[in-house]
Formats: structure tokens, C-alpha cells, sequence
């Protein structure tokens, strides 16, 4: 194809010559691509979770109660309960330490503290959670067995308290955002009305903020779940349908890792199995974070 | 926030004044809540200071020239970090080599190119199928017709995948890179899958903040090129991306950040090795080479019940977190030294 209308620049500026359509279309399939990791991993999750429910029926991974492999019972439930657990024990630790911070940082703190600590809080956020995980072995559990006497090595607690941690910082930053949008007129207005700053904090700003902190705790819990190397060296990797947050347990994620780590051969039911948990983990966050997004948009105020 | 400084922020100097009015003393309650979101903010400060101090009293005596200099061993008194920092490195390698162009050029595409308005260019092509050319000519002029009207819709779709994409689990990525680079693909379980993997992982990462840093670069230096007769590629390629590039490097550097200190997905993709050997640091040879990185060498340590290894574990974390304190500081530096102000 010949270039648009020869060398008059005003009607290159339409077309375009050759070499900058072929480099137009060069950027466009690299935007694809992302397209395509999304695809590969849906049609990667299904297709080998497909070969595993052949094998293994739903009913049965659904409603089972028992996760032991090497017998062939294949119930999710105490993976899926041990990731549960662990994040909500995360949520106990990170919801009041995040909104904590977000308040103080947002209403509080002094311009220049806050540009400090700020920073500091997000360093959790990026902290490898493989150190976590070595901190909650070494330090975390060791602690908890001075106060809880006969806590095991592996237990609950620890991982959601290190993992909490670690989505504290995710919670203080995205509600201090949208606690700092809500326009400083609202909370002028109710100082004039004679209200405390601690009024103004929780019965002005908290509320006006309230989707953005919602979203935040949300998808803060679908980080927890989807956390692997704290639980798994914290919680131990042996599969355990219970509550109480001081035995060990064997997360979804940390199944994966096990299996990983043991070289199941491809093809195998085992080596199946991680694709099968691997999509209920998928299913799990996104959906996590579909609603999150529909807190945003169905709640949020724009303020001028 | 300036006018607001005045009620309840550092206890101000009564002025005489206002006195009258303003209350001498804060409620208790009030003073109380202080304290408490004070206190919260405290804490989570301390538990970080206490996770790397904790880290640094435990590794600090195993760290030495020897220890990064030696190879991995079943004694604990002699095992080295040397194939992990090694394996990191080319793992680092590849997948920059990878995932740097591909998400720069889609944040290129999304943030320049797909938004343009695509009523001159349709109209344009309408012309030259209405003037009667035929055969593969129309054809290529219908696909362009039709992708022009689609593109809004695909472009709203990559940008919901992206942001979705970067909220999905890092170990589903291992499984994508298990089933596709060594299941499909036929690649060993090598550094050279590790790194592919982590590629995948971090595009997401990279293409948003390839994003922010071109739209940072106000329009006006976009259409001052054109409006000198350049086209909106050399515009974008002679003009924006050179203004962009400090902002896209330091976003990168962010991104190799959160891909040196992986491990879920590196263990899922090769599982944990326990050889003593090597690996080269040429990324050519990855292929080849097992897989070692710093995180699961550390992940193995950590793994293991004796103490000493416990210790060494605590070393290699110091070296990691260096590692990431260094990348996030040259970030830093970059930012401030080469972002402006427009």
C-alpha cells in the first residue's frame, strides 16, 4: 500500500506512512497480549481443573470434608475454611491498625509526620512475604508461646497476624486517599457547628469516605487469601477443617506449594488437583475484587 | 489544609481573643481518641521495626564475603548465597528483557493512540472504499473499518483486564507459567521459566505505570510537535516518551522490585532444588540452569528444622531486603532528579 497523499504532511498526519502503521500496529498487539495472559490463565485453570473434575465430582469437592490426597479424598472444605480463617484473622489485625493509621495520618498528623510515616507503612506492603513468613516462625509463634502456653509450632494465629501486616498498610493507604478527597468545606462546616475533632473524624470524614475504606478492607481481604509463603510456613501444610485459630492448617495456597514442591508428575491427579484449587482461588479473589469495584462505583460521593 | 490547622492539632497558644470561645482543655474523650488512632499508627510502626530487627540480630553473624561468595551445602556452616544471587540476577534479566518493551509499547498504544479520536480516520477510509479500489485492498480497508469501530470497546476491556490482572494471586501466575512455559512450551524447569513467569506477573505492573508516567507529560508538548508537522507517532516517540522516561524507568524499578522478592510463583513453576551447583550469569544459558533466586533459597532454609539454618535464612533476608532498599533508593534518586515540573 502506498503512503496516503505522498509528502503533504497535513495528510500523512491521518494515515500515517507504512513504518508507522506497522509500528501502530506493533503497540496494539502488545496491549493484546495482556489480553492474552488473561485467557491463558482462565483456559490453563479450566482445562486442567476440567481433567480433575472428571475424576474427582463437584458434589464431592464442594461438600467434602476430608483433603487427603494420597487416599483420593479430595474435599475442599478445609482448605478453603483455612483460608478463610487465616484472612479474617488478618482483617481482626489490619482493619483497626489501617483505619488507625488512615485517621491519624489523615486528621492528625502534622504535614511533615505524615510524609514521613507514610512511606515507612507502605514499606510492609512491599516487604517479600517470604520474610514475613520467616518472621512469623522466628519471632511471631516464639511470642505467642509465652502467652498462649502449648500453641504448636504451626498454628493460625501467627500467619493471620503477620499476613494482617502485611494488607495493614493497603487498608491505611486507600482510606487515607479518600479520607484526604472529602473536601475540607465539609469538615470546616461542622467545626463551625462546635464538633471536636474527633466528631469530625468519625461522624464526617469516616462516613463521607466510607466507600473508599469499604473497597479498601475488601480488597485487602483478596490479597490475604491469595498470601502464600507466611501462611504456608506459619499454618503448616497439614489439612484441618477447624475454627480455632491455634492449630495448624493447610491453606489453599499452601496445598499448591506442597504439591510444587514434590514434583508431582504431569498428569497426575495430584498435579491436577493444584489447577482445581488454583481456579477456586482465582473464582475467590476475583470475585473479591468485582465487588469491590462495585462498592466505588455505587457509593461513591464526588465531592467539588 | 492550611485553614484547617487551627482546632485540636498540637495544642495552640491560647490567644487572648478567642479564648472565650475555644475550650481550654480537650474533653477526655478526645484526648482519648488521639491516643488510640496515635497508638495504632505506633504499632504498626513497631511490629516493622520489630520484624527487621528481629531479622537482623539472627543473620547478622552469618553474613559474609564467604557467605555470598559460596556455593549452597548441606552444612549450614558452609552453605552459600552465591547460586541465589546468581539465579536472581538473570532471573531479573529475563524478565525485564521481556516484560519492559511489551508493557511499555501497550501503555504507548492505550495511553497515546487508542484514545484518538477515530472520526477522521473512518471517514477517510469510507472515502477510499467508496472510490471503487477491489480485491485484498477492500479487504484490508474493511478490517481497518472494523477495528476502528471496536477499538473503544476492546480498549475499555485490556484496561478492566489490566487492572484485575494485577490484583490476581502471584502463585496463579506459577500455575499459567507450570501449564504454559514448561508444560506446553517444553521449557525445563529453569531460570529461564522462572523468569518468563515473573515476566508475565509484572506486566501488569508495568504497563500502569508506564501509563501514569505518559499521562503525566502535559498535551501541549504533544501537540506543540505537531502542530510543527510532525505525526502523532513521531510526536510521541521524538517528544512525550524521552519526557516520560524517568517516570516509566522509576516504575519499572518498582516493578523489579516486587518481582525479586517472589517466591510462590518461582516454587510452583520449579519446584524447590536442592543441588549445590552454580548457575551461570549468562541469561542465554537459562535455559539450562536450575532454578535458584534468593527468595527460595531462603524459603529452603527456613524450611529446614535446624537452627543454623535458621540463622543463614536471616542472612540471605538481610541481603534481600538490601537488595530492595538499593532499587527503591536509585528509584527515589531518579524520581527527584530527573521528574519535572511541567
Amino acid at each position: 500500500m502506498t503512503p496516503v497523499g505522498g509528502p503533504s504532511g497535513r495528510r500523512k498526519r491521518l494515515g500515517g506512512s507504512v513504518g508507522e502503521r506497522a509500528m501502530l500496529l506493533a503497540l496494539a498487539a502488545a496491549a493484546i497480549i495482556s489480553i492474552l495472559v488473561t485467557v491463558g490463565i482462565v483456559v490453563v485453570l479450566v482445562g486442567e481443573g476440567a481433567t480433575f473434575f472428571t475424576e474427582v465430582p463437584l458434589k464431592e469437592f464442594f461438600t467434602g470434608t476430608e483433603w487427603f490426597p494420597v487416599e483420593g479424598k479430595y474435599g475442599v472444605l478445609p482448605l478453603l475454611n483455612a483460608s478463610i480463617v487465616i484472612a479474617l484473622i488478618a482483617a481482626v489485625v489490619a482493619v483497626p491498625l489501617g483505619l488507625g493509621s488512615a485517621i491519624y495520618l489523615s486528621e492528625y498528623a502534622p504535614e511533615r509526620l505524615r510524609r514521613v510515616v507514610k512511606p515507612v507503612l507502605e514499606v510492609l506492603a512491599g516487604m517479600p512475604t517470604i520474610v514475613l513468613g520467616f518472621f512469623a516462625l522466628d519471632a511471631v509463634t516464639p511470642a505467642l508461646q509465652n502467652i498462649i502456653p502449648g500453641l504448636g509450632l504451626y498454628n493460625a494465629l501467627a500467619a493471620g497476624i503477620v499476613v494482617g501486616l502485611l494488607i495493614t498498610p493497603l487498608i491505611s493507604s486507600l482510606s487515607e486517599d479518600s479520607m484526604r478527597a472529602v473536601p475540607n468545606a465539609m469538615r470546616e462546616g461542622a467545626f463551625g457547628l462546635g464538633a471536636t475533632r474527633r466528631v469530625v473524624s468519625l461522624k464526617v470524614v469516616v462516613p463521607a469516605a466510607l466507600s473508599g475504606i469499604v473497597a479498601s478492607i475488601v480488597l485487602a481481604l483478596s490479597r490475604a487469601i491469595g498470601e502464600t509463603m507466611a501462611v504456608t510456613l506459619a499454618a503448616g501444610t497439614v489439612p484441618n477443617l477447624s475454627w480455632n485459630p491455634l492449630e495448624g492448617m493447610q491453606t489453599i495456597t499452601a496445598y499448591i506449594v506442597q504439591v510444587s514442591k514434590g514434583e508431582a508428575s504431569r498428569g497426575s491427579l495430584q498435579y491436577e488437583s493444584i489447577f482445581a484449587v488454583g481456579l477456586l482461588l482465582f473464582v475467590v479473589t476475583l470475585a473479591i475484587n468485582i465487588i469491590a469495584v462495585r462498592i466505588v462505583r455505587k457509593y461513591r460521593t464526588v465531592y467539588q | 489544609m492550611t485553614t484547617l490547622e487551627a482546632p485540636g492539632t498540637p495544642p495552640p497558644p491560647p490567644a487572648a481573643a478567642t479564648r472565650p470561645l475555644a475550650r481550654k482543655r480537650s474533653r477526655p474523650s478526645e484526648q482519648l481518641f488521639k491516643w488510640l488512632v496515635m497508638g495504632l499508627t505506633a504499632i504498626t510502626i513497631a511490629m516493622l521495626i520489630w520484624l527487621i530487627s528481629s531479622v537482623v540480630i539472627k543473620g547478622a553473624g552469618s553474613l559474609s564475603w564467604a557467605f555470598l561468595a559460596d556455593r549452597p551445602s548441606s552444612n549450614p556452616d558452609k552453605a552459600g548465597f552465591n547460586s541465589a544471587l546468581r539465579g536472581s540476577v538473570v532471573l531479573m534479566l529475563i524478565t525485564i528483557f521481556f516484560a519492559w518493551p511489551i508493557g511499555v509499547a501497550a501503555a504507548l498504544y492505550l495511553e497515546k493512540f487508542a484514545t484518538q479520536s477515530a472520526e477522521a480516520s473512518e471517514r477517510k477510509v469510507r472515502e477510499r472504499l467508496g472510490s471503487g479500489v477491489s480485491g485484498v485492498h477492500a479487504g484490508w480497508l474493511r478490517v481497518r473499518l472494523w477495528w476502528l469501530r471496536v477499538r473503544p470497546r476492546v480498549v475499555h476491556l485490556v484496561d478492566v483486564n489490566i487492572s484485575n490482572l494485577a490484583a490476581v494471586p502471584s502463585i496463579i501466575y506459577g500455575l499459567l507459567g507450570l501449564a504454559i512455559f514448561v508444560g506446553i512450551l517444553g521449557i525445563s524447569k529453569s531460570l529461564l521459566a522462572g523468569g518468563l513467569t515473573l515476566a508475565v506477573l509484572i506486566l501488569p505492573i508495568i504497563i500502569i505505570a508506564a501509563r501514569e508516567a505518559l499521562r503525566a507529560v502535559p498535551i501541549s508538548i504533544e501537540q506543540g510537535a505537531m502542530a510543527l508537522g510532525a505525526t502523532r507517532w513521531q510526536a510521541v516517540r521524538s517528544q512525550v516518551f524521552p519526557a516520560a522516561l524517568p517516570g516509566i524507568l522509576t516504575g519499572t524499578i518498582l516493578a523489579m522490585s516486587r518481582a525479586i522478592g517472589e517466591t510462590a510463583p518461582l516454587i510452583v513453576v520449579g519446584g524447590i532444588v536442592f543441588g549445590t551447583a552454580v548457575p551461570s550469569l549468562n541469561p542465554l544459558d537459562a535455559g539450562n540452569e536450575a532454578l535458584f533466586a534468593m527468595p527460595l533459597q531462603i524459603y529452603f532454609w527456613t524450611d529446614q528444622p535446624q537452627a543454623s539454618f535458621q540463622a543463614i535464612a536471616a542472612a540471605g533476608i538481610i541481603v534481600l531486603l538490601a537488595t530492595l532498599l538499593v532499587m527503591n533508593l536509585v528509584a527515589i534518586i531518579l524520581r527527584n532528579r530527573y521528574s519535572k515540573r511541567w
